[in-house]
């Protein structure tokens, strides 16, 4: 199930937003992506995250996993600081071409 | 017999008291930040120009518009209370307080000590103290004494025998009762203005248009209402105070002074081991007036560092910066001991704490509100397939 599915199936508005009510009683995955608004530059690195500016990218990495399924999972993940110092992790789902920021990575 | 001291806007009266110049001019009690904005006991001068208890700020201050706002004192007012009635339990009363401004005592036991009922009534009445303006009622039933107390004049008593309960409530408003706002108007809409008219109705018919509490009502206005009084047991006189050189507003510093508040009335000698039942935190705020909060214990204990833990969070709901800072304990149990296991397995008492902790979290948000988080694949490389979030409700 690719990240954005999931988003509108399970939760929507977080982990205890106001989907987690109506998603009581059934387990629910911990650190589930979470669409971001992200502008990006020419190198495909964030500039802007949900309209804060980007200070400094602190990591990038890839994660190229289960394209043995019918599910390939291959994200670009950046670990960046904000202006304001907020530390976020996004990642890019190369597939979709969808930009989403994650927790607990 | 029953009788019933009564002390109109009490609260009013013991927040004048470090004002008492206001007490000659138009004043009248502020509501509390957060609720609504009717105003509270007002003063006489203010009654004179046409402000009622009750009614909505903006209208008492068109009406009065030199009306001075009195800022609530609940800490003064239940001090001055207490203190009334420790006077009167000295002088051998065994008082129900109802509420501030209002208790009741049987008059049986005390009045061969003070020769008669009358005799009995003054010296309830001197020992409350003439300041207060205390009306007492005298009456074989509890609503009887309320309504006698309620007409009698300041400093007097009235005295109503049985025969004439029923022809002394005739006469006498609704707004006596206890019963709820809207039924009080939903009566008054049916023509029934006086306690008489509601007593000539017949009791089915109350019943079915006014429940359990119309029944009850009518049953009082007939004077033919029971109940008891009461008697409290007087409380445990154990406090601790801090003044503060200045104005305190950091949470982190007001909870280092609950602790060592704690530690020290804990320590109090005249406390005897016993275990804490009740216990109450108060300040004094920088602006005028005063907070309390009284916290019940879900089980009696002697341990500074859980009551501090029970009653820290209380401290984050002060409205201002506090000047002082007590701590009281109200209620202790009566055993000193507590029984123990001779080995406790390990880890047992956090168990214990963690199960009551989350009870009391999905009592309060109800069911599904409790997870546990479950690992499925720490190894995974994907983030969100790493753990679960399962309802616990167990």
């Amino acid at each position: 199930m690719k990240p954005a599915e999931r988003g509108r199936v399970e939760t929507g508005g977080g982990e205890f937003g106001p989907a987690a009510a109506v998603g009581r009683g059934a387990p629910r995955r911990v650190n589930e992506p979470q669409p971001a608004l992200v502008e990006p530059r020419f190198d495909g690195s964030p500039a802007q995250v949900n309209r804060q500016v980007v200070a400094i990218v602190r990591e990038e990495w890839r994660v190229v996993d289960r394209w043995w399924t019918e599910e390939p999972v291959s994200r670009r993940y950046f670990d960046i600081v904000l202006e304001s110092g907020q530390q976020v992790v996004v990642f890019n789902d190369e597939d979709q071409r969808l930009w989403f920021s994650q927790r607990g990575v | 017999m029953i009788a019933c001291i009564l002390i109109p806007g009490f609260e009013l009266r013991a927040a004048l008291r470090r004002r008492p110049r206001l007490a000659l001019e138009p004043a009248a009690l502020a509501p509390l930040p957060g609720t609504l904005p009717l105003i509270g006991p007002v003063t006489a001068t203010a009654e004179n120009v046409g402000v009622r208890p009750g009614m909505r700020l903006g209208e008492a201050l068109a009406t009065c518009p030199s009306l001075v706002l009195v800022e609530q004192d609940p800490a003064e007012a239940e001090q001055a209370w207490e203190e009334i009635v420790r006077r009167l339990e000295d002088d051998g009363f065994a008082v129900e307080p109802v509420e501030p401004g209002c208790l009741y005592f049987e008059t049986r036991g005390v009045e061969r000590l003070y020769g008669g009922v009358e005799r009995c009534l003054k010296r309830a009445l001197a020992a409350v103290g003439s300041a207060w303006d205390p009306r007492a009622g005298v009456a074989e039933r509890r609503f009887a004494a309320l309504a006698a107390a309620s007409v009698a004049r300041p400093g007097q008593l009235c005295v109503v025998s049985d025969e004439r309960t029923r022809q002394f409530l005739a006469p006498l408003p609704l707004s006596l009762l206890p019963l709820a706002e809207e039924r009080k108007e939903e009566l008054e809409e049916l023509g029934v203005r006086r306690l008489g008219e509601l007593a000539e109705l017949p009791g089915a018919a109350v019943a079915e248009r006014l429940g359990p509490d119309g029944t009850r009502a009518w049953s009082q206005a007939r004077g033919e209402e029971g109940g008891r009084v009461r008697a409290r047991r007087p409380p445990a006189e154990l406090s601790e105070r801090l003044e503060f050189p200045e104005a305190v507003g950091s949470e982190l510093t007001l909870r280092r002074a609950l602790g060592v508040l704690l530690d020290r009335v804990l320590a109090r000698p005249d406390r005897g081991g016993r275990a804490i039942r009740k216990v109450a935190v108060s300040a004094r705020l920088v602006g005028g007036g005063s907070w309390r909060r009284t916290l019940t214990l879900r089980e009696p204990m002697g341990e500074a560092r859980r009551i501090r833990v029970a009653l820290g969070p209380k401290l984050a709901e002060l409205p201002a910066p506090a000047t002082a800072l007590a701590v009281e304990l109200v209620e202790l149990s009566e055993s000193t001991g507590r029984q123990l296991e001779l080995l406790q397995p390990e880890g047992a008492e956090l168990h214990e704490r963690l199960k009551e902790g989350l009870r009391q979290v999905r009592s309060s948000t109800g069911g599904g509100g409790v997870f546990s988080i479950v690992e499925v694949a720490p190894w995974s490389r994907i983030p969100e397939q790493r753990a679960l979030l399962v309802p616990r409700d167990e």
